[in-house]
Order: structure tokens, then sequence, then C-alpha cells
């Protein structure tokens, strides 16, 4: 799939030259250690970084530019996975050979330059409005996760059950770190966002892979870098509090729940976790789905999710504020007869087959396969599928059930509507 | 079968009309390891009065019943059709819009199974008054979701502000009230009268070979028998020009106030190739006033008047439409009087010229160029161009052919004051409660 041509120490270039799509994709994700103070600093510079430079100094010249470039999208995003922080810059390029113009990839190129390396300074320090509107921007983000209620009760869970640890800590920091940032930190975050961060480089499109390799070399001046020493992820510590109630005024009550497994990503494991999750809540033909919503009639959604970088799972569901405690119980229930390993053939069919599907469409799209490949990295030099795919097909029931006996619940979180609605 | 190129694009896309009625299009995608198909059907929640098949006089349905009626879709007597596609490896689902009911899967594997338990499914209904009870509390509490998703109250209060009488103002799935009523008879009318083959269109996308697959598609229709098509009637009221109301605020869990500015478009009776050049025209002249480069964009933003949830849209069907404007914000009063301000001094002197045009226009083409890395985008958008009478394939030769007048002229069709009006949602006053 990607060819991988290390550029210096520490900064590597992945392409895959391929005719599937219409456009050029280009991710260059910056990674660093994940703290709150991190987070937030970098939430604020990636920002920054993607409002103006030094070439177009302001919002409106960078997007026109954009524009004249047959509406290249340019955006950076701040993001985590794990212990890690990342910074990624995105591009997507119509390739120019549908296009009357040519030359238009040279030019994208140059603007991703421009965007990473002429910043929009003013006496050595980020332009003070822009950096101020930006930091804004970022508090404002973080307060709107409270208007999505599913995401906002998810988010407090984590708080609640693991405080200050990566699982909880959110790509964007918290507002009184953001707040606390000077523009003088910023600017130092940058120079080593630049100059010490471990750079993975991605493109994806008709494009070959020595031409990008040498463009980067040639024009962005990447300088080697010590390669991070890999932390593995803290131990997950045991909730204060096994059970939360907390009101917004809503109708709906939001059920979360969250297991503990000792299985993660890097486990040889995984693969079975990931099919035991699917067994019982991953699809709409798992236990959660058939028994919760379809028996019951008791929730619209109710699933569950691994998330294998930190070995949590989840358990979502939305329900009457009357019936939290049914709706646990019934959860429970159905993975009891995970663990007894009371699977269905078709059950484990089922999954293995959407897992496979998944994982093929993901393939199907630049991003997906930049996604996956940067994933598994971690795990394996060149990814394919057929690895995962394999490891599946082994999976057994009694597999499946070992893993689930392993989870334990550790917090039952119920953000509940009105306090008189709930008493009724 | 019909083959159509489109050379600058490279796709080649398959076309008939087979006896039955049904359209089916095949636009194979190399490289790709997935096929994604949708079987749709040309009735969504506005279609809530009509003549029903085999009937004389019309009648009316209660609310949330074509979406009611795709949930309902999936239950057969021997079970449920998502564990069939779980067992081929595909991910099946369904939705509906004002306009539409679509039924999808995608997969990498399988791909003929798949396509006949799609076009089975579709079309056996099943229906008895046990299985629609049961389906009222998961539906009651898919309602009960979207009640407490600002974004999606904000969306209804404008488009309820904007229409008097048309059904688009109408929640999609009605409420849990209305949902009460819907009986497997009303199911079996709807049905009857709305999923005959010659009101819907098949689109079958990405790993294909397309002959194989028409084949397959017409001998599965052949085997089928089907009453004789007749023409739909569907009845809309009238709608007057100007916007039922003017302004409205609701309170809710939110951090800050959420605004959006709405605007009902004066001609709703525009289909093919004037629709698509009305809206994409119109869609180029809101991105010169809202878009990213506006002068609009740049001044609130950088006055904090709104954030990054800012979004403008422009929307057209046959019969209703919107553009809309607004974000998050926390001077909703100075938000709609720059919105207000700016429509208005375009008004009186249009500010744009040639180049600005030239800019969004490649702007546009791009986003499109992108879009169709997507089987789902495809499937999904060419069926609504197919059931307006356009092709999603004629975007990029009627961008080339606009004109700054063409922009003009469709701006002068939402720029009146009578057709604008203002949605608020504003937080808790918590020292209330």
């Amino acid at each position: 799939m990607f060819e991988t041509i290390n550029i210096a120490k520490g900064v590597n270039v992945h392409v895959n030259e391929t005719t599937q799509f219409k456009t050029i994709n280009f991710s260059i994700k910056f990674k660093d250690k994940l703290t709150k103070e991190k987070a937030s600093a970098r939430s604020i510079l990636a920002n920054v970084l993607q409002h103006s430079n030094e070439v177009y100094p302001s919002h409106t010249a960078l997007r026109m530019v954009l524009d004249d470039l047959y509406g290249t999208s340019l955006y950076i995003d701040s993001s985590k996975r794990g212990n890690e922080h990342v910074v990624t810059l995105n591009v997507e390029t119509v390739n120019d050979q549908y296009l009357s113009e040519k030359g238009v990839l040279e030019k994208v190129l140059n603007l991703m330059y421009i965007v990473l390396f002429k910043p929009n300074f003013e006496h050595g320090q980020f332009k003070e409005s822009i950096f101020l509107r930006e930091k804004n921007a970022i508090v404002q983000r973080i307060e709107s996760v409270f208007d999505e209620k599913t995401r906002y009760a998810q988010q407090r869970m984590m708080e609640l059950a693991l405080p200050n640890h990566p699982a909880s800590i959110t790509s964007n920091g918290t507002i009184e770190d953001v707040e606390n940032v000077t523009n003088e930190q910023l600017v130092a975050e940058y120079k080593e966002m630049v100059a010490e961060n471990e750079i993975e480089i991605y493109a994806v499109g008709d494009v070959k892979p020595e031409m990008i390799a040498s463009h980067i070399r040639e024009f962005f001046h990447f300088k080697d870098r010590e390669k991070a020493i890999a932390v593995p992820p803290l131990e997950l510590v045991k909730p204060e509090q096994s059970h939360v109630l907390e009101y917004e005024d809503m109708k709906q009550g939001k059920l979360h729940m969250a297991f503990f497994t000792p299985i993660t990503f890097r486990d040889e494991k995984f693969p079975v976790m990931q099919l035991m999750n699917g067994v019982f809540g991953g699809y709409a033909h798992s236990k959660l789905f058939v028994n919760i919503r379809e028996k019951e009639s008791m929730a619209y959604y109710v699933s569950s999710s691994f998330a294998s970088q930190f070995g949590l799972m989840f358990v979502l569901a939305g329900i009457d504020s009357k019936l939290e405690e049914k709706a646990v119980k019934l959860v429970l229930e159905q993975l009891e007869e995970v663990k007894k390993g009371n699977i269905s053939d078709m059950e484990l069919d089922q999954t293995k087959a959407l897992l496979t599907n998944q994982l093929k469409e993901a393939l199907d799209s630049a991003r997906g396969q930049i996604d996956i490949y940067d994933q598994y990295m971690e795990l394996m030099d060149k990814f394919e599928p057929e690895f995962m795919i394999n490891r599946w097909k082994n999976v057994t029931k009694e597999d499946i059930a070992d893993v689930a006996q392993q989870l334990s619940l550790e917090m039952t979180y119920f953000l509940s509507g009105k306090e008189d609605e709930r008493d009724a | 079968m019909h083959k159509v190129e489109f050379e600058q694009l490279e796709e080649t896309l398959f076309h008939e009309k087979l006896d039955n009625g049904l359209n089916v299009y095949i636009l194979p995608k190399k490289g790709f390891s997935k096929t994604f198909a949708t079987f749709t059907t040309k009735y969504g929640s506005i279609d809530n009065h009509f003549v029903p098949q085999g009937g004389t006089e019309p009648i009316k349905v209660p609310d949330g019943i074509a979406h009611f009626l795709e949930h309902k879709m999936f239950e057969k007597e021997e079970g449920d059709v998502f564990q069939e596609f779980s067992k081929q490896g595909a991910s099946a689902n369904a939705f509906t819009s004002f306009t539409r009911t679509a039924y999808l899967f995608s997969a990498t594997g399988e791909i003929d199974k798949n396509v006949k338990t799609l076009l089975n499914f579709v079309q056996t209904p099943y229906f008895t008054e046990k299985t629609v009870e049961k389906e009222k509390g998961i539906i009651a509490q898919e309602i009960t979701m979207y009640d407490d998703q600002p974004d999606w109250r904000l969306y209804f209060g404008i488009i309820e502000n904007l229409y008097k009488n048309h059904p688009v103002k109408i929640d999609i799935a009605g409420t849990v009230e209305s949902i009460q009523d819907i009986t497997a008879e009303h199911l079996y009318t709807c049905y009857n009268t709305f999923y005959h083959p010659s009101n819907m269109v098949l689109f079958v996308v990405g790993n294909v070979d397309p002959e194989q697959m028409m084949k397959l598609v017409k001998e599965d229709q052949a085997q089928k028998t089907f009453v004789e098509p007749t023409e739909i009637k569907r009845i809309y009221p009238d709608e007057p020009k100007e916007v039922a109301i003017k302004e409205r605020v609701l309170e809710m869990s939110v951090q800050k106030p959420k605004v959006f500015y709405g605007i009902k478009p004066e001609k709703l009776d525009l289909i093919g190739p004037d629709m698509l050049k009305h809206e994409l025209a119109a869609q180029l002249a809101y991105e010169l006033l809202f878009g990213r480069t506006s002068d609009f964009y740049h001044h609130a933003y950088e006055n904090d008047w709104i954030d990054e949830s800012y979004s403008f849209d422009y929307s057209l069907e046959n019969g209703f439409g919107y553009a809309l404007i607004g974000s998050d914000t926390h001077k909703p009063e100075i938000l709609i009087k720059e919105i207000k301000h700016t429509l208005q001094n375009a008004v009186e002197k249009w500010p744009f010229g040639q180049e600005d045009l030239d800019r969004v226009r490649r702007k546009k083409i791009g986003f499109f160029m992108r879009a169709l890395n997507s089987p789902e985008y495809i499937a999904n958008q060419f069926t609504h161009y197919a059931f307006n009478d356009m092709n999603l394939f004629d975007v990029v030769p009627v961008l080339e052919g606009l004109e700054v007048s063409d922009l003009q002229n469709a701006f002068a069709l939402v720029s009146h004051e009578p057709q604008h009006s203002v949605f608020t949602i504003m937080p808790t006053k918590k020292d209330e409660q």
C-alpha cells in the first residue's frame, strides 16, 4: 500500500501511488506526549497556523488562494491516540489531470511549506490579535461539548472515572490551561513541534513517491530528531465512585458504562477483544441491539465500543430516565451470556464478516488508508488487511468468553432528565 | 442498457429503465473494494396527503409515517433483515428525508446476494399490529433523542418559521403523540402507493461488472409481479410567499445562544435544468456573501460574533427550499443585524464581479471532484437529482456556464425582507428552575 522513504531521523514520508482517487491527499502528523498543557497549547497552535501566515497575512487571503487552487482543502487538527498528542496538517487537492490548469500540485506543496514554516509573526511572536482570537475559539470549542449531551455525558464519565489520565484528557485540553497559555509559550511550543516532534508524512493519490520525498526533503528542511521513547500507557486506576447520577434539563436519559479490560491494542488478544465487543454491542445483530432495542423497545441507540489504546470498553444507551436500573440489569445480563460463551455460530460469523468488511471499506478512502496505516505502524512495518482478517478467522467462542470474563464494570454514569420526572 | 461517458471526470454511467418502471443506474469504480447500493423511493415526510393506490379520494396520514415505514421494512416474518446482511458481511442502513426514503448497504463481498437481499426486503412488506406497536417505543426514544439535540431543534425551528402550510414544517419522525395513531393498515396504504418500482431508483456504485449486475437486477424484477403503474397524486397546500413566523426563541440546556437566519426562496416550482442552474447560482452567490472569504465572515469571526460552528447553506427541492446562515454566538442581536445588513447591501449594490465568480466557481468544482471519491455521495446525490429531473454529472458544465448576472438573478429571489426569519435558542435561565 504505502512506500516509506526516510528523509531525516524521525521523519518519514509514506506514499501510496494510486489512481483510485480523483484527488491527492496529504497528512503531516506531528507527534508529542499527551498532557493537558500540551494538548491546550497545541490546539491553539493548530488554529493559529491555519488562520494565516507571513505570505497570506489574513484569514481571507489564505482562504482565497485555496479557493483559487480549485477549493483545495487545508486544515490543521489536534487529536490524540493513547499517550500521544497529534497535530495534523491535512490537505486535499484535485489531481490536475482532471483540470484544464496544470501545476496545481507544486503550488499546493509550496503552500503547505508556507503554512508550517512562515508563521504570521510580529516581533518574534504570533500576531497578538490572532493569538487571542484563536485562544478564545478553542475555549468555545471546549465549552460547546456541553450542548451535545451524549458527548458531554461520555466526557463527564471519563473525567470522574480516570481524572488526569490520557484516557480522559481531551485533544483540546482544558479551558483553564488554554487560558493560561502565553504567546511566548506558544512560540516555544511551535518551535519544538517543527524541530523536535516525530513526523509522519503521508501522500495518497496519483503521485510518484520519489517526487514527493525529494520535494519535501528539498523545501521543508526537516532536521534529524530523536525518536521519543514510547511510554507505555498509564495503569488504569480504579475510580473512587462506581455510580454517578447527574441531572440536566433534557428529555432522554443517557446511560454510559465503563469497563476495564487488561487487553489493549498491543496485546495478542486484541483481535479477540474486537470480536467480543462486536458480538456484545458493536452491530445491529449484536446482543445489546437485538435484546434492548428490538426485544424490549427501550432504546433507539444502544451499543458498546472498545477503546483499545487504553483497555476500556464502553456501553452507551439513550433511554427513558425512569429506566436506568432496568437497562443496567439488561446490559449486564447480556454480558453474562457472552461470559458464559452463549454465542451462536451465526453471531460469531456475522461479527467476523462485518469486522472484515469494515476494515476493507475504510481502505476505500484516502483518509482511511492514512489513519489505519498510521495506527498499525506501531505493530508492523507494512500493514496489510489480511493480517487482521486472518487473526479474526481463528477466534473461537471460548476465546471470546475468556476475554469477556476479564472485563470489570468500573463506573455507571447516568445523565438524567429533570429530577421531578425521574421520581414520577 | 444505455452507457453515458463523462470524459473529463473519467466516469461511465450505465442506465436502464426496466419494464416495471424501475430506473437502474450502475457506476463501476476502478480500484475500489467496496460496493454501495441504494434503493430509494420518491416518498418522504412531505407526502402526507395523497390519493392512495387504487383509490379515488385523497387521504391524510399521521405525521412521521414515512419514517415509521422505513423502520418497519426491516422486520419480516422470519426475522430481522439486518441479520441477513450481517451474515453476508454487509452494513445495511436506511434514512428518510423530506422527499425520499432510501435503503442501502455497503459490502466488500457477496455483492450479488446483498443486492438481492436489498431488492427482496424492500419489495416484500410485512406489517402486523403487534410489530407496529412494538416499534413505537423505539421511535419514541429516537424522537426524544432528537428533541435534546439543540442543532436539530434549531434547524427545525427555522423551517417551522419559514413555512406556514407546507408539510416540510413537520418533523420527519413526527412526534411521540402522532406516531401512536399509526396502524399496520396505514403502512400498507403508504407502501402500496409509493413503493411501486416506477417510483423508485436503484443505484449501484463500486466494484461491479455493469452488464452482469444489470442482468441480475432484471432477472430479479422479472420474477416479481407488480400492478400496473399509475400516476401518484400528491396534494400540497398553497404556501404564501412570506414567512409564517418572523422571530421565535426557544430555551434549552445549552452553554451559549444559537441562531439561524432563514430565507424562503421566492420561486419554488423549479425543476430539471432550471432548478440545477438556480441552485448552483444561488449557492455561489451565498458563498460570495457568507463564505470563508467574504467580508461578512472576516468581520463576524474577528469580532467573535460567530465561532467554529458557523455554517450557511442553500438548498432547494420542488415545492420548498431555504437559505440558512447561523452560528453559536454570544451576540445574537448583532449577528442578526450584520446578516441583514449584508443582504441589504447586496440588494442595493451587487458587490461581485467576474474574478469573484471565477474563484468560487473553482472552489465549487474542486469540492465536487473531491466528493466524487465517495460512492455514498454519488449514489445519494445522483438519486436526489434524478427525482428532480436533473443529472448530477451536469454540475461541472452548468457551473462552467454561469455568469455574474445568473448569480444576481438567483440572489434576487431570496432578498426580500418578508421572506426572512430568525430562530434563536437561548440557554435556560438557571434561577427559574
